[in-house]
């Protein structure tokens, strides 16, 4: 299962944080951090899988030496990086890595058409909806719906989708002009994406 | 007064670059009177701006309240916020929890989807056992919604429900599993039961086998790639209970290898057939077709464009594949070398994780070289200047790394560093150093590691902050040391070589760090090496100067305590010489050099830990002794020769004089057999005071006939071998558990000690082009161990040219051990380097000295079960503990192992099981209805007796009503069918058939619990006795076997249920 899923910019800010597990929210920041500086690092070309921050580490160096698989422990980091943001998902060994990646393509593009163009400005003023499309794909660490039509409809079913403020100019501030759109288009890089 | 809109914090936020924290302060107290505002609305952006607040890690578990009052707002839009925050904020200690569920419940039963999709997603996050009994009778209705959204995630949630409650899934598996037979139903509902029933598969796969034949249809025919993966995952789990399903699944399987165009499936059917065990037995032709088939497509996956993803789960399946069929992973070794070099750390720990596995004494060298050269050049920031200085013999060497250098900038993170350090540490002493050839080779390395091996931040282990991870890179040096120590202890031939290496480290600990601590953890084995070997090292008396100089540096106290015992150990060789005489000049040094170290020790006898307090108040006393004597003792002129002081000669060298250590198996210590008659609580001595009184005549018996004395002394004759407390080796123990530690690497083999002769010729020789050789004592050029050229290496370890004649072979007599009746588990243990090629040298491989108290031919096993001390049964302990403790973001699903969805561990079908429970189930119940039916009618009974009419007017509930009147009617008509009207038995048949529709008075007294109305009912049988006639008693029985005709019945009548009420 999933046990957490986040998003987090090029400086390490947040902005989303979904943990299926309950966690302080100090330990959360920390986790975050341990992964920000681990994504950080990685150099060009590398894969999307990170070794596991130190937090969670600790923990599974146990199971590696036990033969039994222990399929409950968090022992995966998949992320994804679009543009400015960072896209993480921590799984455990029952979720398919190469699929997983897959997941953090089709949130993305689902959040691109909730948002038309979606970029890190929306996400910012928009975190309920962050919140929701990711509610409408999984539930409880359990992935529910992969087709973007349907997710998008269960979005929209909520309300409707804010749009980015309009005197808020694009990229103000950050320098975040050129959008995840922009992004989007290393998804025809993934020789797997044949979904 | 304005509020602020959650855009307003966000643009605030972004307009206050540099005070945010201000801002934010000044945001938070704005809140916290905001969402006491009467206003739902101001309410509800209040906390939408909390909970923004909490993203960024500010802590909001205070408004937990004001949650739970916005989550019950009527507006959609407000109570979604309270959702929201429910699922950021809430824990299972949380309060207002209890507060939540009635609103929870009510919001499950709306009539809107978007509303009961609120508490359905929320559950997940706040669930807990309670919780879960209470909302599961509102959830379960949810699961044939009519929006397949609701349905989706209500199997979800019901899923969670589990983990937490298992009682759950016996109520809301039946109605899953009929959503996932139909096949109209939604196909995103069918995909996330696929998903549910994936995570539950793993836990009790054989529950799951009964569904196989519609989830092959699913896969066969799903047409969802994303479904298909977890159906593939979750056959791989189910394929090892059912061997049939394997030609099954084959065929499909390997046409999607050979046709998917999505390389996730392709990765997934290959994954599957490893970890489904389809890989199998290579007798089956179409097995090795299909082992071929997968390993070549990883392979491909490895070389495939260098897609990093690919190389990734590529290396994750071989790791799988490893374990089972470990020759075809060898064969693709050379790809998966590759991978160890490559930048990506992720791709390179799990090519480390693999190449592990893989080792021997051919490749040793060549794999090891590969991690020092990345470490080397991790670390080049710190050693350029010494690399410059390094000696010629690694240009050669130099060249060739260079450029490499300049590719792989990024400095590896550390905690890397070190599980690369404890890997090389693992990969050598494994099966007892089988694997290394050369020694001298293997102590250079530690050297070299003991360099790179990231600086011990232990100073700030006493703050307490985190202290889990700095013992980490505490620990890492400290197995380094200790593998050092291992080596100088359990292989004599590379003892000296061992021991100036602790020299150089020492010498190199004291002038790195002149001013600040020491906290390598390595000084401690070194330490003791240095000091036990003393007689070895090259110059003596310099260390202990270096010793002496650290020792005011060293903080920690285990570390000190070591250092004060080495020390003493070396004064004890330089001052102690019996040989010579005592001249001025002698005289004089001593004094000084005593001087000295008791102006080092002194200032210890007041430290707060015990171990270093004693040692530095006994050695201070004794030393103070020491120096009157020598002062006392005059100097000899040259008419008069003059012998040293005795306590300098004699009583100070022998306080270290002993038989040489040797390497006990872990644990071994507990397999002692205990005296027969040994009474430990027992008083020493029935007068131990006038047992004292005697102690100055008491001679201590020398126990020569002492089996285990015997043994000892035939092995070792006592030299000047100084010998530290056996306690000091004890206190080592605990440490096993650090990474990569000897002990730990061993544990699982339980060798013996590799004793390898080497000519010592040989290694000078060698070492002028090995570039891990560290020069001469002093040298200030040394090498700083730069990458081996591996060439070079294997043709000397491989040479043919290798003199092997002039080795000098040790050889253990182990008839000797054997006989002496003390190693019984000796021979059982011993064994033979594993194929050692022609050319090498031969190896002894002597016994670790362990006893083996019941299993003498298996000492590993034997000590595992007898010893709590055994490295792996404490592991396997604190890894339990571990567990306990659980990690991070775990969810603990272990309840659910132990919930069966069958009534019985029968090994029937889990299928026909279910329907044991369903029939158990009903005939629970009948056997309730038949009780409360007795109930009602001994009540009725009495009813008539007491002249009450029996017609009744309570309406039952209709299932129950059913079944009863089904049966009945079934009497009756038999009754009809049999005799007159006036017949007892046609009476006692209309009653019944009354008795139903008046038994809610007796079922109201009864409740629900069976033993209670079976009590209950027996009380009414004896009132009914007492005042019904003798005619009723008899008919009792009769009666009661009519009803439980009734109760078979019953089953049938609720399935047909047509029979209308009376």
């Amino acid at each position: 299962m999933i046990n957490a899923f986040l998003v987090f910019n090029g400086q390490g800010q947040p902005r989303l944080t979904k943990f299926y597990t309950q966690l302080d929210t100090s330990i959360q920041q920390r986790l975050i951090s341990e992964i920000f500086t681990l994504v950080a690092n990685r150099p060009k070309g590398s894969c999307n899988f990170l070794p596991l921050p130190p937090l969670l580490a600790a923990s599974s160096t146990s199971t590696s030496s036990s033969s039994e698989p222990h399929n409950d422990v968090p022992s995966l980091v998949t992320y994804r990086n679009y543009a400015t943001l960072y896209f993480i998902i921590i799984s455990t060994s029952t979720e398919s890595p190469l699929a997983l990646i897959d997941l953090i393509q089709v949130y993305v593009e689902s959040l691109d058409r909730l948002f038309e163009n979606v970029c890190e400005l929306d996400l910012i003023f928009n975190f309920e909806t962050l919140h929701a499309t990711l509610g409408e794909m999984i539930v409880g660490g359990v992935v529910i719906e992969t087709n973007m039509d349907r997710i998008v409809q269960g979005v929209r079913a909520q309300g409707t989708v804010a749009k980015r403020p309009v005197n808020e100019s694009r990229g103000a501030g950050m320098g975040l002009g050129s959008g995840l759109g922009a992004g989007l288009g290393m998804g025809g890089n993934f020789v797997w994406s044949g979904r | 007064m304005f509020e602020k809109s959650l855009y307003d914090l966000i643009r605030g936020l972004r307009n206050h670059k540099g005070n945010e924290k201000e801002y934010i302060q000044n945001c938070l107290k704005e809140c916290r009177s905001e969402i006491k505002s009467q206003d739902m609305d101001v309410k509800a952006t209040a906390l939408l701006k909390i909970i923004y607040l909490e993203m960024n890690g500010h802590d909001m578990s205070w408004a937990s309240f004001h949650v739970l009052e916005v989550m019950s707002s009527p507006k959609y839009h407000q109570k979604r916020v309270g959702y929201l925050g429910a699922v950021q904020s809430f824990k299972t200690d949380t309060e207002v929890l209890m507060l939540a569920t009635n609103l929870l419940k009510k919001d499950l039963s709306a009539s809107s989807p978007i509303v009961i999709s609120l508490p359905v997603a929320a559950l997940p996050h706040i669930i807990t056992p309670s919780l879960a009994l209470s909302v599961l009778a509102d959830l379960l209705p949810r699961l044939s919604h009519s929006h397949s959204a609701i349905r989706k995630k209500t199997i979800v949630t019901l899923y969670r429900l589990a983990l937490v409650y298992p009682e759950t899934l016996r109520a809301a598996w039946p109605k899953i599993k009929e959503r996932l037979m139909d096949k109209n139903e939604d196909p995103s509902v069918t995909a996330a039961i696929v998903n549910v029933v994936c995570e539950l598969g793993w836990r009790r796969p054989q529950d799951f086998l009964p569904l196989a034949p519609r989830l092959f249809e699913l896969l066969v025919d799903g047409g969802n790639n994303w479904m298909a993966i977890k159906l593939i995952k979750l056959f791989a789990t189910l394929t090892p209970l059912e061997p049939r399903l394997v030609r099954k699944l084959l065929p499909p399987l390997t046409d999607l290898i050979r046709t998917t165009p999505a390389m996730s499936l392709l990765y997934e059917c290959i994954n599957g057939i490893i970890q489904g065990g389809i890989l199998g037995d290579s007798e089956d032709e179409g097995r090795e077709e299909i082992a071929s088939l997968c390993v070549s497509k990883l392979r491909g996956m490895i070389t495939f464009n260098g897609d990093a993803n690919l190389k990734y789960v590529a290396l994750l399946a071989f790791n799988r594949i490893v374990v089972t069929h470990p020759f075809l992973v060898a064969q693709q070794e050379d790809v998966i070398m590759e991978c160890i070099d490559s930048e990506d750390i992720t791709i390179r720990i799990k090519a480390l994780d693999l190449v592990q596995g893989m080792v021997s004494s051919d490749n040793l060298v060549s794999i090891v070289s590969r991690l020092m050269r990345q470490l080397k050049t991790s670390t080049n920031l710190d050693n350029d200047q010494l690399d410059d200085l390094s000696t010629d013999s690694s240009e050669e060497m130099g060249a060739e790394r260079r450029p490499r250098k300049r590719d792989e900038a990024p400095p590896l993170p550390e905690d890397y560093t070190i599980d690369v350090i404890g890997r090389i540490l693992k990969m050598c002493s494994q099966n007892n150093y089988s694997s290394v050839v050369d020694f001298d080779w293997y102590i250079d390395v530690l050297t070299q590691l003991i360099r790179i091996a990231p600086a011990s931040r232990k100073e700030i282990d006493s703050d307490g902050t985190a202290p889990r991870e700095k013992s980490a890179t505490a620990d890492i040096s400290e197995s380094i040391g200790n593998e050092l120590r291992n080596v100088a202890v359990k292989v004599k031939a590379v003892r000296v070589t061992a021991v100036r290496a602790a020299e150089l480290i020492i010498a190199k600990l004291t002038m790195e760090s002149t001013s600040h601590q020491v906290t390598s953890g390595s000084l401690k084995p070194v330490a003791w090496i240095a000091g036990e070997y003393a007689y070895q090292l090259s110059n003596p008396s310099d260390t202990l100067n270096h010793l002496l100089q650290l020792i005011t540096r060293i903080r920690p106290p285990e570390v000190l305590a070591t250092c004060l015992q080495a020390s003493m150990k070396l004064f004890a060789l330089i001052a102690g010489n019996d040989q010579t005489y005592w001249t001025a000049e002698r005289k004089s040094m001593v004094s000084l050099l005593m001087a000295r170290v008791i102006h080092t020790y002194e200032p210890l006898i007041t430290h707060p830990s015990l171990e270093v307090q004693e040692r530095a108040v006994e050695f201070t006393e004794l030393l103070k002794l020491t120096a009157e004597a020598a002062s006392a003792q005059a100097a000899s002129t040259d008419e008069l020769q003059q012998d040293p002081p005795l306590l300098l000669t004699q009583a100070i060298p022998s306080l270290f004089q002993g038989r040489e250590l040797n390497s006990v198996a872990v644990g071994a210590q507990l397999n002692v057999p205990m005296p027969e008659g040994l009474d430990l609580d027992e008083p020493i001595h029935p007068n131990l005071g006038s047992l004292l009184g005697q102690a100055d005549s008491l001679m201590l018996p020398v126990q020569e006939d002492d089996e285990f004395a015997a043994y000892y002394n035939e092995k070792a004759a006592p030299t000047s071998i100084s010998s530290e407390p056996a306690i000091n080796r004890l206190r080592d123990a605990p440490e096993t558990t650090s990474p990569g530690s000897y002990q730990q690497a061993t544990e699982d083999s339980y060798l013996d000690a590799d004793i390898i002769a080497r000519r010592k010729a040989e290694r000078e020789e060698r070492n002028r082009d090995d570039p891990f050789y560290i020069g001469g004592l002093g040298s200030p050029s040394r090498s700083q161990g730069t990458s081996t050229p591996i060439h070079n290496i294997l043709q000397n370890e491989n040479g043919p040219d290798l003199d092997i004649d002039s080795i000098p072979i040790m050889k253990l007599d182990l008839g000797a051990i054997s006989s002496s009746g003390v190693g019984a588990g000796a021979p059982g243990s011993f064994q033979q380097q594993p194929k050692a090629p022609k050319s090498r040298p031969q190896i002894v491989v002597a016994a670790d000295e362990t006893l083996v108290s019941s299993r003498p031919s298996t000492p590993r096993t034997g000590s595992q079960h007898d010893s709590d001390a055994d490295p792996s049964s404490t592991s396997a302990k604190s890894r339990a503990a571990r567990k306990l403790k659980q990690s991070l973001l775990q969810v603990d699903s272990s309840h659910l192992r132990n919930l069966s969805l069958e009534a019985s561990e029968s090994d029937a079908l889990p299928h026909e099981q279910l329907a044991e429970t369903d029939a158990e189930m009903a005939k629970a119940l009948k056997e309730v209805q038949r009780l409360r039916l007795e109930m009602q009618r001994a009540n009725e009974r009495i009813q008539v007796a007491q002249g009450v009419p029996t017609e009744g007017v309570v309406v039952q509930s209709k299932k129950k009503k059913k079944g009863k009147e089904e049966g009945k009617k079934k009497k009756k008509d038999k009754a009809e069918g049999g005799d007159g009207v006036d017949d007892e038995k046609e009476k006692k048949v209309k009653k019944k058939k009354k008795k139903p529709t008046e038994g809610a008075e007796g079922e109201g007294e009864g409740g629900p619990v069976g033993g209670g109305e079976g009590e209950a009912v027996v009380t009414v049988k004896k009132k009914k006795k007492e005042k019904e006639g003798e005619v009723k008693k008899k008919k009792k029985p009769k009666r009661v076997i009519q009803l439980d005709d009734d109760a078979g019945d019953g089953n049938g009548a609720e399935a047909g249920g047509e029979i209308g009420r009376p």
